[in-house]
């Protein structure tokens, strides 16, 4: 008796496990195989040979690489711009009282919750008037406008969590203000940017909408628009590449997911318990 | 020279008035405690001089220089904080080596100073920990550690014990004494608790409504109390006040006439209603003459019992007496109060004290340091 219930436990935990894990796991299988093995019924659970072929087709003989290049570059300046302002931001307004405060802090959670089909338009002739249409930067400044809102109230309750007296402890002790906020709030706060970090930089880099709308060149394509153009036609899915480029694409994320996890699950908790 | 000085200091948070005119001297090398009940304004006259919050009016001073518009690193002050702010990031030493290294000073002599405040607090076993591995009294030590490493000229304490338990807050009590006989230098110490005043301070700032009630040394604070207040904020339990009616040489309680000296009080002092005012130790209960009262309570706390008595308008007073005291509840007794320790205060909710202090009231060894 006592048995059923860890026994049952384990049962519907490892077949969540398995239905989530399945898509990555036929995604790795079928990059590796031949392309004679791929429409194979039944199919082979284990490849029969396994072949680097379209890994090395796809470095070699597709631009992929320049669309990992954008991808890189978009995500991190992305990541860079909003943890930056949303760090500033959100020390302002856990930090200094002034009117409109908390107004401030609704309007900006506001522009969060409008569907991102509605301000694309407007964003794109923006970016056309600002002339900056059709390049990385129109991109990057598109991300930050639909990551910063999240990430400012994800670090505003991270800094809500660090005592204030601390800060008043640094200017007591001779720090001035932004010494203080470098040599004790931020090692307070690291957790807290990791995770906005971590988030924004997903974000940015599975982010398909904007950057199929804003930019149409392909020197400046980031990886989900890229790929999609390069092997997805209206006849014609390039399976065994596509996989392979999936496969890439997901690399750099299922690595920094690895390394960074606790700080991910610590900032999505923090808006609900302090700490 | 690190007298403070507060002229005339308001302080306004929007339209609630925090402090009104503020006017306190404190004197170079003196240990001052503010008392007073939560939302006083203590905490934002420490605040004040820490450079934590700012003065709508008024000027403040340490020593010769005016420091109103000055960052509080900039005030040659420390402070230590009621939840001891220790940088959870940094081991002990560099907790305490902080205020140092802000002010530039690095390499042999920093390591030096670090190491004379850890001897003078007992922390050189600890200088590699960090603080969430240290107990509430380790970490105030700490924190009391970073205030004195870079010898400020004045030191703020923030209700600093409050967060120990009973017994290891009576031995910080002592410690501080200690502390500040060793260095000598000012300190300005908030707190709620009135032991900790009385026991520690040379002279207590009485604070209530953003007002200062009165500033004098503990003595005359518990002895001769500025008004009802201070009267009956300070004394567990406090001075007992009792509404009467002045006739002449008497003081009219429930019918009952309690003589007093005239001669002991301000001349304005004229018949009509007064609050009569006595501490518990100087309440006789007795039979026979007297005023009339019921017993109510009787708290024996080993070396003394606390008697509650119900007056015959229903005012509680309370009378301290010896421990092997026998007492009913319910017993009627009769009660005198000794003629030279009655305190007579205005009858308005603060109300003045109306005695004359060339003749103090009966002074009693009340504080054992």
């Amino acid at each position: 008796m006592k048995l059923v219930r860890p026994v049952l436990l384990n049962l519907i935990t490892w077949s969540l496990v398995l239905l989530i894990s399945f898509p990555l796991l036929w995604m790795i299988v079928t990059s590796l195989k031949p392309q004679t093995e791929l429409f194979r019924i039944p199919p082979t659970w284990v490849p029969e040979t396994v072949t680097f072929e379209h890994y090395w087709r796809l470095l070699s003989e597709t631009p992929f690489l320049r669309y990992f290049r954008n991808s890189v570059v978009l995500a991190s300046t992305t990541t860079v711009f909003v943890v930056g302002l949303g760090t500033l931001g959100a020390y302002s307004l856990v930090r200094f009282r002034y009117r409109g405060r908390e107004t401030l802090a609704m309007l900006v959670l506001f522009t969060y919750l409008l569907p991102s089909v509605v301000l694309i338009i407007p964003l794109y002739l923006m970016m056309v008037s600002l002339g900056l249409s059709n390049t990385l930067f129109s991109l990057i400044l598109a991300h930050t406008t639909f990551a910063l809102p999240y990430a400012l109230w994800l670090l505003r309750s991270f800094m809500e969590g660090i005592p204030v007296d601390l800060e008043n402890a640094a200017l007591v002790d001779g720090a001035s203000r932004m010494g203080a906020f470098r040599d004790v709030i931020f090692p307070q706060l690291l957790p807290g940017i990791i995770s906005t970090a971590l988030f924004t930089f997903i974000l940015s880099w599975n982010e398909y909408l904007y950057a199929l709308v804003l930019v149409n060149s392909d020197a400046v394509s980031p990886l989900t628009t890229g790929v999609m153009s390069m092997l997805i036609s209206a006849f014609n899915i390039e399976w065994s590449l596509l996989m392979a480029a999936s496969v890439m694409m997901s690399l750099p994320l299922i690595v920094v997911f690895a390394f960074l996890q606790s700080y991910l699950t610590s900032g999505f908790g923090a808006g609900g318990v302090k700490g | 020279m690190a007298n403070v000085i507060f002229k005339d200091v308001h302080k306004r948070f929007g339209s609630f008035v925090a402090l009104e005119k503020l006017d306190l001297d404190i004197h170079d090398g003196e240990f001052v405690a503010l008392l007073g009940p939560s939302g006083c304004g203590k905490s934002t006259t420490l605040r004040m001089l820490a450079g934590l919050e700012f003065p709508t009016s008024g000027e403040i001073r340490i020593g010769d220089r005016v420091i109103n518009d000055l960052a509080p690193g900039k005030r040659d002050i420390a402070m230590v904080f009621q939840s001891y702010a220790l940088y959870p990031h940094m081991t002990v030493g560099e907790n305490i080596a902080y205020p140092l290294k802000k002010r530039g000073i690095k390499g042999k002599a920093r390591a030096e100073a670090v190491q004379k405040a850890a001897e003078l607090l007992q922390l050189e076993a600890l200088l590699d920990r960090k603080p969430k591995q240290l107990s509430g009294g380790q970490q105030q030590r700490v924190a009391l550690g970073r205030a004195l490493v870079r010898d400020p000229q004045v030191f703020l304490l923030d209700e600093p014990l409050s967060n120990l338990d009973a017994k290891l807050r009576s031995y910080m009590r002592a410690e501080l004494i200690e502390l500040h006989a060793r260095l000598g230098k000012t300190m300005v110490y908030v707190t709620h608790d009135q032991l900790e005043a009385m026991t520690m301070a040379n002279r207590i700032a009485v604070m209530h409504g953003g007002r200062v009630q009165q500033f004098d040394t503990p003595d005359a604070i518990y002895n001769r109390p500025a008004n009802r207040f201070v009267a009956g904020f300070i004394g567990t339990p406090p001075m007992n006040q009792i509404d009467g009616t002045a006739e002449g040489d008497h003081i009219v309680i429930s019918g009952h006439r309690i003589p007093f000296n005239r001669a002991d009080f301000v001349d304005s002092l004229a018949d009509g209603p007064v609050v009569l005012g006595v501490r518990p130790e100087f309440v006789a209960i007795g039979s026979g003459d007297g005023l009339p009262a019921t017993v109510r309570l009787a708290e024996n706390t080993g070396h003394e019992t606390i008697v509650t008595l119900e007056l015959p308008d229903q005012t509680r007073i309370s009378a301290r007496v010896e421990a092997a005291r026998k007492l009913d509840v319910g017993q009627k007794v009769a009660l005198r109060f000794d003629p030279a320790a009655i305190h007579l205060f205005e009858a308005s909710e603060n109300g003045t004290r109306l005695n004359l202090d060339e003749t103090p009231a009966a002074v009693i060894p009340m504080r054992a340091k």
